[in-house]
């Protein structure tokens, strides 16, 4: 078991209708996830609102369009506005998600996953080291949750991961939600995912609900954490230690207070499990 | 094995056009396949439907959930996203709206559209330090013929031809009721008449208001970069009190930070 001396501790992903209660609360938080995409615009309230904000908690950035899997050329206008933007609220680090979200000039709007293969490793590794060289620093990449696989996977998502790690130095952030809802779509043991990925190399957390269908389970992130990943996370802090802990609500968004509420039981789970791991 | 590119571009394939999933999926799993490449091919509907919801609130709220939900999937199946965010996604509905109205409803809805399509323009479009009145008091004489400005950044101008301002209030005011309370009596769509608007969002709030025909000229001519003494100009060729009302006009523009000085 490790213990990370830069945890960031324990955070929300910050929404619009947070905002004011957030300022007006402060609430025992200790940072906030921004969602990239939200604050490429010109100014206004999303832009104030994250100044003001920042000027209270630490942030990380997290995106969705970088389309890193994409087989068509990276859009450089794009890592240059995220750049900018960084240079803006000055994240302790920038994320997006291993996976493809459009070709061709046009975007799904959707994490599709990438078949692991050799192919796909040797598209990726350049791509990866071309966006950390233009932000200028190591690029963490979530693990996303997916609904088919490919015949033509060669190896698992987390040795895939850990090949990416090795080859770029890149870093990881290991949603815990993301690994439940894929082990149980595609039939794989969600601890030997958390097993398999390089140990050294996750940065963060992420929590999130999603909506169980019996046949498959959707990441939704409008639910509460459920038991099970609760259980899972508990796992990944005895074999990855203190690691920033990210709690995500996307729809049906609660109160804040209900947040920071469950954002205390990974808290708690976090100190109970580490006390006994010591 | 299928290069990654022709896997993207088969994919992609189906889900934009609904056709079949890529042959390279897993298909001894359970749920089969399809089922599975359908939470995909949902998905980017669903995401794009409530993403034009977002923008168009007043639109969607007119037509009802049903109505608005078919109608956005039209317009989804015309225009693919080619957006990094989906904030910038649906510029064009008002223009898809348009070309199918056949009524003066629908032309109305493409009306509204674009009133809130400006809206969420101003609402995050870049910052800016608006010239004021008294940066132009200590102006000599001589430099106010040539003085010349453009828009601040969040500045939109719009003509419209229905009521669909009003159908809008009325809209904004159902969605801010507590829905047990039901909507307000929707205004019957009128169309004919030309309206001119002008929104702004001088610090975090965006405003708006109606302008009368000749002023909506005078500032348009005024953005297009006449300078002041060619807008006094164009205003005597009409009216005797050309550099009066241009000077009226010119300090209600400053005073509602509508400027930039060039």
């Amino acid at each position: 078991m490790q213990s990370k001396e830069h945890s960031l501790g324990f955070g929300l992903g910050l929404r619009p209708a947070h905002y004011t209660a957030i300022l007006d609360s402060q609430p025992a938080v200790d940072w906030f996830e921004v969602l990239t995409e939200n604050y490429l615009v010109g100014g206004g309230r999303p832009l104030h609102y994250l100044d003001a904000i920042r000027a209270r908690y630490p942030v990380v950035m997290h995106g969705v369009s970088m389309s890193i899997g994409s087989t068509e050329p990276l859009d450089l206008a794009y890592l240059d506005s995220v750049r900018e933007l960084a240079h803006r609220c000055e994240p302790k680090w920038i994320s997006d998600h291993l996976c493809w979200t459009g070709t061709a000039g046009h975007n799904l709007h959707d994490l599709l996953p990438l078949p692991y293969t050799q192919a796909a490793l040797d598209h990726l590794a350049p791509r990866i080291a071309a966006v950390q060289e233009r932000l200028g620093r190591p690029l963490v990449l979530e693990n996303v949750s997916s609904y088919v696989s490919y015949t033509e996977s060669a190896i698992s998502e987390w040795e895939f991961l850990g090949e990416l790690v090795r080859r770029t130095g890149c870093r990881l952030l290991l949603d815990i939600n993301n690994v439940y809802v894929s082990s149980r779509n595609h039939g794989f043991d969600a601890r030997a995912f958390i097993d398999g990925v390089p140990l050294e190399a996750v940065q963060q957390f992420h929590l999130a609900g999603h909506l169980d269908l019996g046949r498959h389970v959707i990441d939704t992130h409008d639910a509460p954490v459920c038991e099970a990943v609760w259980e899972l996370y508990a796992y990944a802090l005895n074999r990855f230690g203190e690691v920033a802990t990210l709690l995500e609500r996307d729809d049906h968004i609660p109160p804040l207070d209900e947040l920071v509420a469950e954002l205390e039981r990974a808290r708690t789970t976090a100190r109970a499990t580490l006390v006994r791991a010591a | 094995m299928m290069p990654l590119d022709e896997l993207q571009r088969t994919a992609q394939a189906s889900v934009l056009g609904g056709g079949p999933p890529p042959a390279v999926l897993e298909r001894e799993l359970a749920p089969p396949a399809a089922e599975r490449w359908a939470i995909y091919v949902d998905a980017y509907r669903l995401r794009l439907v409530d993403a034009l919801a977002t923008q168009y609130p007043a639109l969607a709220s007119r037509l009802g959930r049903d109505q608005f939900d078919a109608c956005a999937r039209r317009f989804i199946a015309a225009q693919p996203s080619t957006h990094r965010s989906l904030r910038d996604y649906g510029s064009e509905l008002p223009a898809f709206l348009l070309a199918g109205a056949d009524t003066d409803e629908a032309r109305m809805q493409s009306d509204l559209a674009a009133f809130e399509w400006r809206l969420a323009a101003a609402f995050d479009a870049p910052d800016a330090s608006a010239c004021t009145i008294a940066e132009l008091a200590g102006l000599a004489p001589d430099e106010w013929p040539g003085l010349c400005f453009a828009a601040v950044p969040s500045l939109q101008r719009l003509s419209t031809r229905s009521n669909a301002v009003a159908v809008w209030r009325e809209a904004r005011q159902t969605l801010q009721r507590d829905p047990a309370a039901g909507p307000l009596a929707a205004p019957a769509a009128e169309y004919g008449a030309t309206a001119h608007w002008l929104i702004v969002r001088p610090e975090l709030d965006t405003e708006f208001r109606s302008l009368a025909a000749a002023e909506a000229a005078a500032l348009d001519q005024l953005l297009a970069g006449a300078s002041f003494a060619e807008l006094c100009e164009q205003l005597s060729t009409s009216r005797d009190d050309a550099a009066v009302t241009a000077a009226t006009w010119l300090k209600g523009w400053l005073t509602e930070g509508l400027l930039l000085r060039v």
